[in-house]
C-alpha cells in the first residue's frame, strides 16, 4: 500500500492526507494500485490497458475524481493515456497530478496524455499539479498532453501547476472549443537550477460566441530557461486572451511567443506579454516595511504564483 | 529625533552635453525633527521632496553628509534595517503588487496576521472598512484606496517616525479631515515624529512646523503665517488671468 514517501507525494500533487471522498484512482509506478468508483463516475481501464477512461454521468454536481500518478522506481518512464467523458450539464472537479521520487541516479518521468470530451452545458475544473522530491541525481521528466474538447456551453478552468523539482517538462495543451463554452487556463511553473519547462498552447475558437483566457506566470531561477507559446485562433466570431508575465532571477532565460490568429471578422483577439525581473518599487515596498531583500523576493515570488 | 546634517543627492544627468555631469535634487540639506512633532514639508512640483523623504527611508543614498535617527547614524543602513529602527514611509507613487492583499501587506507591516490585531488596526485608521483587506494590492485599486492601504500600512507599524508622501492625493472630501486627526493621534498616542509632504492646506494647517524646499534646499522653516509671503514668491504661475495676485491662504496649491 501506501509508504510515507506515496503519501507525501500524494499530499503534495493532489493535497490528499488519506484515501479521498468520493472515485478515485491511484497509479503507482506506471500499476494500479488502488481504484474506487461511485454510481455517478465510473472509472475504468482501457481496452490495451495503457490508461482509464473516466465517465461522468450527465446532469452529475458538485462531485470530485482524483487521478493521481506517482512514481518512486529509478529506470522508470511511465506513459498513460486517460480518457474523460464528461456527460450533460454535469459540474465537476479533477484533480490529477503527478509526483515523482527520485532517489537513485536512475531516470524517472511520466507522460500523461490526456483527452477531455466535455459535453454540452458541463462544467469541470480540472487541476494538474506537478511535483518532484528526493535527493538522487537521475533526471526527472514530465510530459504531460492535454486535448480538451468542449461542446456548445461547456465551460472548462484548468489550472496547471509546476513548483520546482521537474528537471525537464514538456506540457502541450491544445483545444478545441464549440459555440458558447468557455476555457480558461492559468499555467504557474517555476524552475530553478539546470531545469528547462516548454509550455506549448494551441486553442481553437470554433464556434460563435466561444471564449478562452490563457494566463500564464513563470518564474524562472538560477540557469533555469521556460519557453511559453501560445496560439489562439479564431474561427468564429469569438474572444481569447492571452496573458503572460515571466519573472527572471539570475541567469534565467525565457522566450515568450503569444500569437493570434483571427480567421473570423468577428473575433476578438488581445495579449499581454511581460518579461522582466522583479519589480523594484515592490521590493522596496517589503523592505520599507521591514522585510529583508530575500524575504521579499520570497513573497513577490509567492504572489505571483498564487 | 532625526538629524539631517549637510545632506546633497546628486543624480548622473542624462541632458547634460557641456555641462556638469551630474543633476543635484538635493543641495545641502540640514535640519532637525525634534521627537513627537508634527512637520509639514511642502514647496513646488520637482523641488525635491520626495527625494528627501527617500534618502531618509534609505531609498535614495545620499551622495554626501549625515543622517542621525535617535542618536545612531543611519547614513549607510539598508532600507529593512531602517524600518527596523522605527522609521516608516508612505509612499506618494505606490507599488501594485500581483497576487498580495491589503491584509497580506498589513500582517508584514504589523509582524502579525492575527486577525483581532489586524482590527485594531483598521479601526484605528477608521476609513478602511472590512471588506477592504481582501482587497488585492494590484492595478485595479483606485487611486485613493492605495493611499489609504499606503496610510494604514505606515500606521500598523507603531513607527518611531512616520513621513507620509502626499497622502491626501485622491483623498475624498469626507476623509481628509479623519486623515489630518489620525496623523496627529498618532503623535499623542505615540510620540510619533512626524513629517507629511503635502500641498493641502489642511495638514499644513495642522502641522507645528512648517518646512519649505525650493531647488533642493530649505528656503524657509516656522510657522505657516511667516511662509505666506515666500509661498507667494514661489508662484511661477505665468497664466496672468488665471493666476491673479498672490496665493493666498486658501490655496497654497
Ligand atoms: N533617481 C532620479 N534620477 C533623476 N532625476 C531624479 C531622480 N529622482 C528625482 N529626480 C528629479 O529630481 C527632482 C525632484 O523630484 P522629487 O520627486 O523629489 O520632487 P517632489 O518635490 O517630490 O515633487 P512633487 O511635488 O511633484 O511630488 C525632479 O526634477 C525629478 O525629476
Ligand atoms: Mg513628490
Amino acid at each position: 500500500m501506501l509508504n510515507a514517501i506515496d503519501k507525501k507525494l500524494l499530499k503534495a500533487v493532489a493535497d490528499l492526507d488519506h484515501m479521498p471522498k468520493g472515485p478515485f484512482n491511484i497509479r503507482k509506478n506506471g500499476k494500479l494500485l488502488s481504484r474506487e468508483v461511485s454510481g455517478n463516475i465510473n472509472i475504468e481501464s482501457n481496452e490495451d490497458g495503457t490508461g482509464i477512461v473516466v465517465t461522468v454521468k450527465p446532469g452529475v454536481i458538485d462531485e470530485s475524481v482524483h487521478i493521481p500518478v506517482i512514481l518512486s522506481q529509478a529506470g522508470l518512464h511511465d506513459v498513460v493515456y486517460n480518457t474523460f467523458i464528461i456527460g450533460e450539464g454535469a459540474d465537476v472537479t479533477i484533480v490529477a497530478g503527478c509526483g515523482i521520487h527520485c532517489a537513485g541516479s536512475g531516470n524517472e518521468g511520466h507522460e500523461g496524455i490526456h483527452e477531455f470530451r466535455v459535453g454540452k452545458n458541463a462544467t469541470i475544473r480540472y487541476q494538474e499539479k506537478h511535483v518532484a522530491t528526493g535527493e538522487g541525481k537521475g533526471k526527472r521528466t514530465l510530459n504531460p498532453t492535454t486535448k480538451v474538447y468542449l461542446d456548445e456551453n461547456a465551460v472548462v478552468e484548468m489550472e496547471l501547476t509546476q513548483i520546482g523539482g521537474v528537471d525537464e517538462a514538456k506540457r502541450v495543451n491544445e483545444a478545441e472549443l464549440g459555440a458558447g463554452s468557455a476555457l480558461i487556463v492559468t499555467e504557474r511553473i517555476l524552475t530553478e537550477g539546470h531545469q528547462i519547462a516548454v509550455s506549448e498552447n494551441n486553442i481553437v475558437l470554433k464556434g460563435d460566441n466561444s471564449k478562452t483566457n490563457l494566463v500564464s506566470r513563470s518564474v524562472i531561477k538560477e540557469d533555469s530557461k521556460q519557453d511559453f507559446y501560445a496560439n489562439v485562433e479564431a474561427r468564429a466570431k469569438s474572444f481569447g486572451h492571452i496573458e503572460c508575465d515571466a519573472i527572471i532571477m539570475d541567469n534565467g532565460v525565457n522566450e515568450t511567443v503569444p500569437a493570434l490568429r483571427a480567421l473570423h471578422p468577428d473575433a476578438e483577439l488581445t495579449h499581454e506579454a511581460s518579461i522582466g525581473k522583479i519589480a523594484n518599487d515592490q521590493l522596496i515596498k517589503l523592505m520599507s516595511l521591514g522585510l529583508t531583500y530575500d524575504e521579499s523576493v520570497d513573497r513577490i515570488i509567492r504572489g505571483f504564483l498564487k | 529625533m532625526l538629524e539631517l546634517k549637510e545632506i546633497y543627492f546628486t543624480v548622473p544627468d542624462k541632458e547634460a552635453e557641456n555641462g556638469p555631469a551630474e543633476k543635484t535634487i538635493l543641495n545641502n540639506i540640514s535640519f532637525t525633527f525634534e521627537k513627537g512633532k508634527f512637520y509639514g514639508i511642502t514647496g513646488p512640483n520637482g523641488c525635491g521632496k520626495t527625494s528627501l523623504a527617500k534618502t531618509i527611508m534609505g531609498i535614495n543614498k545620499a551622495t554626501h553628509g549625515k543622517i542621525i535617527y535617535n542618536g545612531k547614524e543611519i547614513t549607510e543602513m539598508s532600507i529593512t534595517d531602517r524600518a527596523r529602527e522605527g522609521i516608516a514611509y508612505g509612499f506618494q507613487h505606490s507599488a501594485r503588487f500581483k497576487g498580495v492583499t491589503f491584509r497580506d501587506l498589513l500582517a508584514i507591516a504589523a509582524g502579525t496576521d492575527d486577525e483581532g490585531k489586524l482590527m485594531d488596526i483598521l479601526a484605528r485608521v477608521g476609513f478602511c472598512s472590512l471588506d477592504f483587506l481582501d482587497k488585492p494590492v494590484d492595478s485595479t485599486l483606485s487611486g485613493g484606496e492605495i493611499k489609504k492601504i499606503e496610510l494604514a500600512t505606515t500606521i500598523a507599524r507603531h513607527p518611531g517616525l512616520a513621513i507620509y508622501d502626499e497622502p491626501d492625493t485622491g483623498i475624498d472630501l469626507w476623509t481628509i479631515e479623519p486623515m489630518v486627526k489620525l496623523i496627529k493621534r498618532q503623535i499623542t498616542d505615540y510620540e510619533t515624529t512626524t513629517i507629511v509632504v503635502s500641498h493641502n492646506k489642511a495638514f499644513l494647517e495642522a502641522a507645528d512646523c512648517l518646512v519649505l524646499i525650493k531647488e533642493g534646499q530649505i528656503a524657509y522653516t516656522g510657522d505657516l503665517e511667516g511662509a505666506k509671503p515666500l509661498l507667494s514668491d514661489l508662484s511661477v504661475c505665468r497664466y496672468t488671468d488665471l493666476c491673479e495676485g498672490e496665493i493666498d491662504a486658501q490655496c497654497y496649491r
